[in-house]
């Protein structure tokens, strides 16, 4: 199968500071082919020197960038995106400002070459406490907030630290285990940092389990082929986002020499992310011998093959 | 050079003529009443022909349908109705519900055998498990009776599910879809329901395409037309989903209504609905303005506030949904709406606003009195759609502001029962759509259809307004009953004054266009439970004659 496209949708009330986000994503990803579903081009203020050309739906950013107007039909649209041959790295879509983005995400799961990434969810930080008491849109904006595997604070340079502290506070409370980040820590349009860890030896289950359970509360997402102790036969999957995650044996058998190597990917959120925490987190798990009856598994195996 | 002038007779003409009630005769020329009155008073414009083809029937004022979908007739065209609701389609015809999944799975039979291309898929429309007696899903196992070859859609009455058969989800790969709202049993396999359009969309693109919608097919103009007129309609209002700004579109629009033989006249509103931006709206409308022909006009421009009460997404005040208490979902944010309204308001548009629950209609209201402080205009004939929840003092204050509505009263029939049980509870569900007050008060009410939500027939929206009946048999607050005339005012001078139409149709009198209903017998007269069931001969249309069936 070909590789997968990872989505994410960026949600968040009207004037919270969505747009604002993609315009910086845009404007200085690197290396990164990134394709932007927004609802409204007028919204949207790219510098004109970085767009390379623009038609109907689409503008094309000299960066290898695209940003698509989602138009009425957002499936439509992402299925477009999906199915085209130079196909992005990564998709962002900006849900509209009165979308529940847990509903908006189910259309990463909509194609076979779509999955989706995480939910990241934009607050602004002057207006977020009041706007969660709106009774028009308070019980939305509290849904929003909810549904995020990832919460940006968004304006926090403007508001002074207090503020941000309270904001920060009273998302935790009404969020328990909320992930959050303020915006301008995001380095150069980098929202996520990615962190690898990998081993040539099978990896203690029970302690990978037990790191999973604790991982600090920045890591947005994580994912990982690993072969486990308890079953060596076969790799297992790693999949870690938001407050959920899971390790489930893989249904195909492999050989017990063949792709020995465990990786898992960890996705935080730049400037939040604590990477000596995370990586003290991993230590554990990362095994320094092989237990003997393992070894001797492996060789029998080895030589049945 | 006027034309020839010919005369109507009927048993009884219902003018709904604030100053003359009756009549026998009507005399019509180019397409306009010359006289109401005897044959005498008829007689009085000079030589004329006597059509007396309706002589022992009932003519009232060409009944408007207030607020409908052209997807209704897309669906017509593209697909095959297999509902639990009895629906005239456009041939006239009387299509039966189908009621349980035995009867569905027949009928899709006789048609799968009727089709000679093997690889085309079967499409349907209209099916709705919760109206079905039992309540049972429609899965695959059914579907894949019929065929398991030929891909099998059929689309929920709600259009947020789809059922599809094993052809079907092979053809589009489900196989290799995540999302939640595939269904699954207990192994894994989906089972064939598809919840949300995220779920359903690669079926739709694999299989039933021309249900995406921009579609020019002429077909579904005509279709729209042909089944309200067959049930009485003479105007029919395409709610707002359309796209008459893309000229394509429009070209497809102005060529199949000039038709001389086109049933009945559309009154389209203006597309705020898929166009984002005021600025974007204003333009496409203006744009708009007297592009139309006889039989096609753009009036007022729709927007959307909340979503659909039976799908738990339309907005309501606390305590929100029976027992959950939650709340459903907006369709544009409310801060928007707080400058979109003046916006459109300040640009001299009418405003529709498509307000289900109470909520949405509070906050319209809201942006109405803020539009109106800022710059105060009158006769707007700004109107609410659905306004189901609407209560006494919001509907004073849409007094105050000049306000009218268009209410949903077919509701009470088709979910009354569902109402009380899942979404509103006894009270609400008894206070739905409340015809008599928003009367009393001087609001301007009508009601409507909304087809392809519920089948487009005026004489059984009239019905519904007068006798709030569950198709159970229960009476949903009888006070909110308004009496057989007000109903049909309701249907005819009301609808027409909403589409800034009332000095054209709406009622017959001296000078206004020919459009009549033709009905077998006297509604003002029949027992108020039996007015659905009057038949209906045919309409006229600008002084042309149409035939019911
Ligand atoms: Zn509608």
């Amino acid at each position: 199968m070909t590789r997968q496209i990872p989505v994410t949708v960026i949600g968040g009330y009207l004037g919270a500071g969505k747009t604002t986000l993609l315009n910086r994503l845009l404007a200085e990803a690197q290396n990164v082919k990134l394709a932007v579903l927004v609802n409204d081009f007028g919204s949207v203020n790219i510098d004109a020197a970085l767009i390379s050309s623009r038609d109907g739906e689409t503008i094309n950013l000299a960066n290898g960038c695209v940003c698509c107007s989602i138009g009425d039909n957002l499936g439509l649209a992402l299925h477009d995106l999906a199915e085209r041959p130079d196909g992005p790295d990564r998709i962002l879509i900006e849900a509209s400002g009165v979308a529940d983005p847990a509903k908006i995400s189910h259309y990463a799961e909509s194609h076979p070459r779509l999955a989706l990434d995480s939910i990241v969810v934009v607050a602004d930080a002057e207006t977020v406490r009041a706007r969660a008491d709106d009774k028009y849109v308070g019980d939305l904006v509290r849904l929003q907030l909810a549904a995020a595997d990832a919460i940006v604070l968004s304006r926090t340079d403007i508001v002074d630290a207090e503020t941000c502290r309270a904001v920060r506070t009273w998302i935790e409370t009404e969020i328990p285990g909320a992930r959050l980040a303020a915006s301008h820590d995001l380095d150069h349009g980098q929202m996520f940092v990615t962190r690898t860890f990998e081993s040539e030896l099978p990896l203690d289950g029970a302690a990978l389990r037990a790191a999973l359970a604790a991982l600090p509360a920045d890591v947005v997402r994580a994912k990982g082929i690993v072969r486990l102790i308890e079953a060596p036969d076969r790799h297992s999957v790693l999949q870690f986002a938001g407050r959920r995650w899971s390790l489930e044996p893989d249904t195909a058998e492999v050989g017990p020499l063949e792709r020995n190597r465990s990786v898992i990917v960890c996705i935080g959120l730049a400037g939040s992310i604590d990477l000596a925490r995370l990586d003290a987190c991993f230590a554990g798990v990362l095994p320094s011998a092989l237990p003997a009856a393992l070894i001797d598994e492996l060789h029998q195996g080895a030589l049945r093959s | 050079m006027p034309g020839p002038i010919t005369v109507f007779s009927a048993k009884k003409i219902i003018t709904m003529d604030a100053s003359v009630e009756e009549a026998t005769h009507v005399a019509v020329r180019d397409g306009i009443i010359l006289e109401v009155g005897n044959l005498d008073d008829c007689g009085a414009w000079g030589p004329y022909t006597l059509d007396n083809r309706f002589a022992d029937s009932i003519l009232i004022p060409g009944l408007i349908e207030s607020h409908a979908h052209l997807l209704d007739g897309l669906l017509w065209a593209k697909a095959h109705y297999v509902g639990p609701i009895d629906r005239y389609d456009p041939a006239g015809t009387l299509q039966k519900g189908l009621t349980n999944n035995a009867a569905l799975v027949n009928r899709l039979r006789e048609i799968e055998s009727r089709m000679t291309d093997p690889t085309k898929p079967l499409v349907g429309w209209g099916v709705d498990p919760s109206l079905n007696d039992p309540i049972a899903p429609i899965t695959r196992l059914e579907l894949d009776q019929v065929s398991k070859t030929r891909p099998i859609f059929l689309l929920h009455a709600s259009c947020h599910v789809a059922s599809v058969n094993s052809a079907t989800l092979d053809v589009a790969n489900y196989a290799a879809i995540k999302a939640p709202g595939v269904l699954r049993d207990a192994s894994g396999a989906p089972t064939g329901e598809l919840r949300e359009m995220a779920a359903m969309l690669v079926a739709v693109r694999a299989v039933a395409a021309d249900m995406i919608g921009g579609s020019t097919d002429a077909a579904q103009f005509y279709n729209f037309a042909r089944v309200a007129q067959a049930r009485g309609a003479t105007t029919i209002v395409d709610g707002g989903g359309s796209t008459y700004f893309d000229p394509a579109f429009l070209s497809a629009a102005l060529a199949a209504t000039a038709a001389e033989d086109f049933p009945a006249r559309i009154v389209a509103h203006n597309n705020g609905i898929t166009v984002p931006g005021a600025d974007d709206m204003i333009r496409f409308a203006k744009a708009l303005e007297g592009k139309g022909n006889d039989k096609l006009a753009f009036q007022g421009i729709k927007i959307i506030l909340d979503g659909s009460n039976q799908g738990f997404t339309g907005r309501l005040r606390p305590p929100g949904y029976l027992g959950s208490g939650e709340n459903g979902l907006w369709n544009r944010a409310p801060d928007e709406l707080r400058t979109l309204v003046p916006a459109l308001h300040n640009a001299g548009l009418q405003i529709v606003a498509h307000c289900n629950a109470d909520q949405a209609a509070e906050m319209f209201i809201e942006a109405v009195a803020l539009a109106q402080a800022a710059k105060p205009r009158f006769d707007h004939r700004h109107f609410i759609v659905h306004g189901q929840l609407l209560d006494e003092s919001l509907l004073r204050r849409m007094v105050s502001l000049g306000i009218h509505a268009t209410l949903f009263s077919n509701h009470l029939y088709y979910w009354g029962e569902f109402h009380r049980a899942h979404t509103f509870g006894a009270f609400r569900t008894a206070a739905l759509n409340p015809a008599a007050t928003a009367l009393r008060l001087g609001v301007v009410v009508s009601a409507h259809s909304d087809t392809p939500v519920s089948p487009v027939d005026p004489l059984l929206t009239l019905w519904c307004a007068a006798n709030r009946v569950s198709a159970t048999g229960r009476v949903f607050g009888p006070r909110e009953r308004v009496s057989a005339y007000d109903a049909l005012k309701m249907m005819t001078f009301n609808a027409a004054y909403l589409l800034h139409r009332d000095h054209e149709i709406g009622s017959i009198r001296v000078g206004k266009r020919a459009d009549f209903t033709i009905l077998a017998r006297d509604p003002l007269a029949v027992d108020s439970m039996a007015i659905r069931d009057i038949p209906v001969h045919g309409t006229i249309v600008g002084g042309r004659v149409f035939a019911a069936g």
